[in-house]
């Protein structure tokens, strides 16, 4: 902390309107297993420091991983040319800071057991038993199995006198099955994405008997049906499937940077612009969807962001209506916001924090709900369970999407399950078109550990949730 | 000390205290500068320099790996000894094939004075140029220009050594003004080859082609695709193009090793020695870099395998290292008069599979669409929803293009094929 609280001082010599220091130590253990054999089993560390720079309105930012007092100067001294570089083009004034206080503050993912305190041995010995499940079908020809742990250690400061150290962890389990038969081969996925908690979540999945579940409907899917021409039903969509639908179609259209035009060139803009605050129908009048980076267990709750603003918890669609943007405090500015909401991140220490999606979920519904119910409720639909083909445009307007698993509802039970099944839609038809939210009893989350955006790309993290939903006349249909 | 000497210097570091019976380190340095703009104006702008370790283990056929990038010698123990400690506790694996001995590396060049020299001022004062053209259009411009050194070194227990250079400057934009939003990027290892106002001219020519698009009915019909277009898809191609992943009847070609199964127009290759083409000298496996032919005249030549399945089936193993599609020179407006009708696209967009076995994906157009009738190109149209099978639909090839260099990996030509798979059309 002293070397971090000289950088500032040196800062604020410099002239700078404003800088902060933000040293990050990243541990990732992976482990990938295919059909037995391990084909990768690795401790990655990275350790260094990122600067960032505020000056005449543009922003400047270095990296290194010399931890020495010169090393760390010529750093900040490369931050503030870059930011004097950056002010030569610029609209206006530049770009605004939003109002901060300040903070001191530590912040650690509750967990009980540390996954890296684990020995690899004990993991792989996991992972092989899975793999050996899967393959004592003999239709399953292929079976992997992907475990990632992550753990970030940061210390960051800024001039404006905020002092944090955060800690934040994750672990994902996935693994697959894929079964050939009768010149086609189908996968089947278990996944529940990342969960920020401690190996004591591991020893609660009962992996055997999802590992039976996974195989078995891994061949199920490989000798069904396919769904045949594109015509308008019903979907029952599951809360993983729906992790990614709201990832995809809410939750990057709502990232102000986006809004603004500050991805154009590659993730692409946003349909949701300013204008539509507070009178746009996103959805129906049952549809919520709450920013909440305070969520337990979620992987954007990390007390607080790159920015060093606190982590909060607000409607970014509210009965319907598009509500607000997740930002940061150099977006906020530019729709007249006081303050970020928090979400500006950064994956690695020589990545720069870009706006990302906060935690995001669908509200449960209010009336007692479950899936069976919705079942019983349609006449013609196809239920669908975990993610598969996704595809948006790059307005986030247009969007066909497939899934892991599918089921044909015929007047309200499940019938038989179909393959290479394909839903199109768009923005607002499709989140309007929803008329029934399980209740919280059937709430669950889904951490997304891949979420592509930036230039240079980076890997962000957060988490999605709700309860099984229904969406009334979608279009959907086999695929061709 | 110059960073190859430093890359050395841990090597050797590793082999007097790497105990195992076989370890293959990997050394990569990079140095990069990034500016990017939106809506006009610098929006983030960052420069660093990164070193990391790679070094995997082996003890019999039990194998564990680490990266960091911290490097006084009490890291570099520790990492050794978390890396034999992983090994150590892991399971045999019985696809394990030992690091490769010391090999006669081909030079390629793909680093210049020009490119590593370039000013981050320098830099600034393209985008300088790109933001005073989106304003004299009316227009907002959005982008990046990046610039990136990386040096690669690989030394294995078994007496591979070398070491790898590239330079990369990339430059790409996006002109917007209501409905009309174009694209054009592009990537060299020479800087020297890169002309700001060539980008320019190509942004203006596609920007100004461009109106505010209209509707139109989805449906098969013939498509130009231009050759970020053609890139776009190609690295899909390269994902699914496993020999292994054929022969346990993952992907549509199984059994088609040798077979025709592409188009006969459609000619694909990896080269090692082609002029503006980015090659390494070696893979990440240590066998040297080699000409690969994919696919020849529709038949399929080659597929991409690692060292355990390659010796298994008694073959070389290769990989995907740069795209050189064969053209044929036929300029886009002799394109147009071989059809009734058809489109022209720019780019496409978010592709991902739908069917691995059948080898179908689906995307979008993006950057611009134009809609040709008798040899005339008669208006903007809004964005389609595609799904295809890339296979099939070089069958379908028409007539090529000049294979023009659209990266520093790439080199492509514009592909006009007949009835694209167009099942939606998008709302602007």
């Amino acid at each position: 902390m002293k070397l971090l609280l000289q950088i500032i001082d040196i800062a604020k010599e410099m002239g700078v309107d404003y800088a902060d220091i933000r040293i990050q130590k990243t541990k990732i253990e992976t482990i990938y297993l295919r059909n037995l054999s391990l084909k990768n089993t690795s401790l990655k560390e990275i350790y260094g420091y990122g600067i960032r720079v505020f000056k005449n309105g543009a922003w400047g930012f270095s990296h290194n991983n010399e931890f020495t007092e010169d090393a760390m100067q010529k750093t900040l001294k490369n931050a503030i040319k870059i930011a004097e570089q950056s002010a030569r083009i610029q609209n206006g004034n530049g770009l605004k800071l939003s109002y901060e206080r300040s903070y001191m503050d530590t912040f650690r993912t509750s967990f009980k057991i540390d996954p890296f305190e684990i020995p690899i041995s004990e993991k792989v010995d996991l992972m092989m038993e899975v793999n050996k499940t899967l393959l004592n079908y003999d239709k399953i020809k292929q079976a992997q199995f992907f475990f990632e742990c992550r753990k970030d250690e940061k210390l960051f400061a800024s001039t404006i006198g905020t002092m944090l150290d955060i800690t934040t962890l994750y672990i994902e389990p996935t693994f697959t099955a894929t079964a050939i038969d009768k010149g086609d081969s189908q996968s089947r996925t278990f996944s529940l994405g990342g969960h920020a908690k401690g190996w004591e979540w591991m020893q609660k999945i009962n992996w055997n008997n999802e590992a039976v579940r996974i195989a078995e409907e891994a061949i199920m899917k490989v000798q069904a049906d396919t769904l045949g021409a594109e015509t308008r039903r019903d979907l029952i969509l599951d809360p993983d499937h729906m992790s990614l639908t709201m990832h995809e179609s809410v939750g990057h259209p709502t990232e102000l940077d986006r809004v603004m035009g500050w991805e154009a060139d590659f993730a692409g803009i946003s349909f949701a612009t300013p204008e539509k605050l507070g009178n746009f129908q996103y959805g129906s009048k049952i549809v919520n969807f709450i920013a909440d980076n305070t969520l337990t267990d979620g992987l954007a709750s990390s007390g607080y962001d790159d920015d060093g603003v606190p982590v909060q918890k607000w409607h970014i669609i509210k009965d319907g209506i598009l509500n607000e943007y997740g930002s940061t405090r150099d977006t906020a500015p530019l729709i007249d916001l006081n303050a970020s909401r928090g979400c500006n991140r950064a994956t690695n220490y020589y990545d720069v924090p870009i706006n990302r999606i906060p935690n995001l979920y669908l509200q449960p519904g209010r009336v007692k709900l479950s899936p069976q119910d919705l079942i019983a409720d349609t006449k013609d639909g196809i239920y669908i369970e975990g993610r598969g083909s996704f595809s948006i445009d790059q307005h986030r307007v247009n969007f066909q999407f497939g899934g892991d698993m599918f089921w044909e509802i015929k007047n309200g039970k499940k019938v038989r399950p179909l393959k290479k099944v394909l839903y199109k839609s768009s923005n607002p038809e499709f989140w309007n078109s929803v008329d029934a939210i399980c209740d919280d009893r059937f709430f669950q989350t889904f951490g997304i550990t891949n979420c592509g955006k930036g230039q240079p790309g980076q890997r962000g993290r957060m988490t999605h949730g709700g309860a099984t939903a229904r969406c009334r006349k979608i279009r959907v249909g086999g695929s061709q | 000390m110059m960073m190859n000497e430093k890359m050395q210097k841990i090597g050797k570091f590793i082999r007097e205290n790497c105990a195992a019976d076989d370890f293959t380190l990997h050394i990569n340095n990079s140095q990069t500068s990034a500016t990017r703009f939106a809506q006009n104006a610098i929006t983030h702008n960052m420069g660093g320099e990164n070193t990391n370790l790679y070094l995997e283990v082996t003890f019999g056929t039990k194998t564990g790996a680490v990266s960091g990038n911290i490097f006084d010698e009490k890291s570099l123990q520790q990492l050794i000894k978390t890396a034999e400690s992983i090994a150590s506790l892991n399971q045999p694996d019985p696809e394990f094939v030992a690091s490769e001995g010391a090999h006669k590396l081909p030079e390629t060049t793909k680093t210049s004075h020009e490119t590593i020299s370039l000013s981050s001022e320098k830099m600034v004062d393209n985008i300088a140029k790109c933001v005073e053209n989106a304003k004299h259009k009316d227009a907002n411009i959005s982008g990046i220009s990046e610039k990136e050194i990386s040096k690669n070194y690989m030394l294995t227990k078994n007496g591979f050594e070398g070491f790898d250079e590239e330079a990369v400057f990339s430059h790409s934009m996006t002109m917007k003004k209501d409905g009309k939003e174009t694209k054009v990027s592009k990537s060299v290892n020479d800087f020297n080859n890169f002309s700001m106002e060539n980008q320019l001219n190509q942004l203006n020519l596609q920007f100004d082609s461009l109106d505010n698009p209209v509707s139109m009915e989805k449906g098969r019909m013939p498509v130009i695709l231009r050759p970020a277009a053609v890139l776009n898809w190609l690295h899909y191609l390269a994902w699914g193009f496993n020999l292994r992943s054929a022969d346990d009847g993952l992907t549509p070609f199984t059994g088609k090793l040798g077979k025709q199964v592409f188009g006969e127009k459609f000619n694909l290759y990896s080269r090692q020695n082609q002029a503006k083409i980015s090659a390494p000298s070696f893979f990440s496996n240590g066998l040297p870099v080699r000409d690969i032919d994919w696919i020849k005249n529709g038949v399929i030549q080659t597929m991409s395998s690692n060292r355990f399945y390659a010796n298994k089936k008694g073959i070389l193993p290769a990989q995907f290292y740069n795209f050189i599609v064969d053209g044929e020179n036929i300029s886009e407006k002799e394109m147009m008069k071989k059809v009734k009708r058809g489109v022209i696209v720019n780019s496409l967009w978010y592709i991902r599979s739908t069917d691995q076995k059948v080898g179908e994906q689906t995307g979008l157009t993006r950057d611009g669409v134009l809609y040709f009738e008798d040899g005339e190109i008669v208006k903007s149209v809004k964005n389609f929803r595609w799904n295809e099978i890339l296979h099939d639909a070089t069958k379908r090839i028409i007539a090529l293009g000049e294979s023009v260099h659209q990266s520093y990996y790439a080199k492509i030509p514009t592909m006009l094929i007949d009835d694209f798979n167009f099942v939606d059309v998008t709302t602007f």
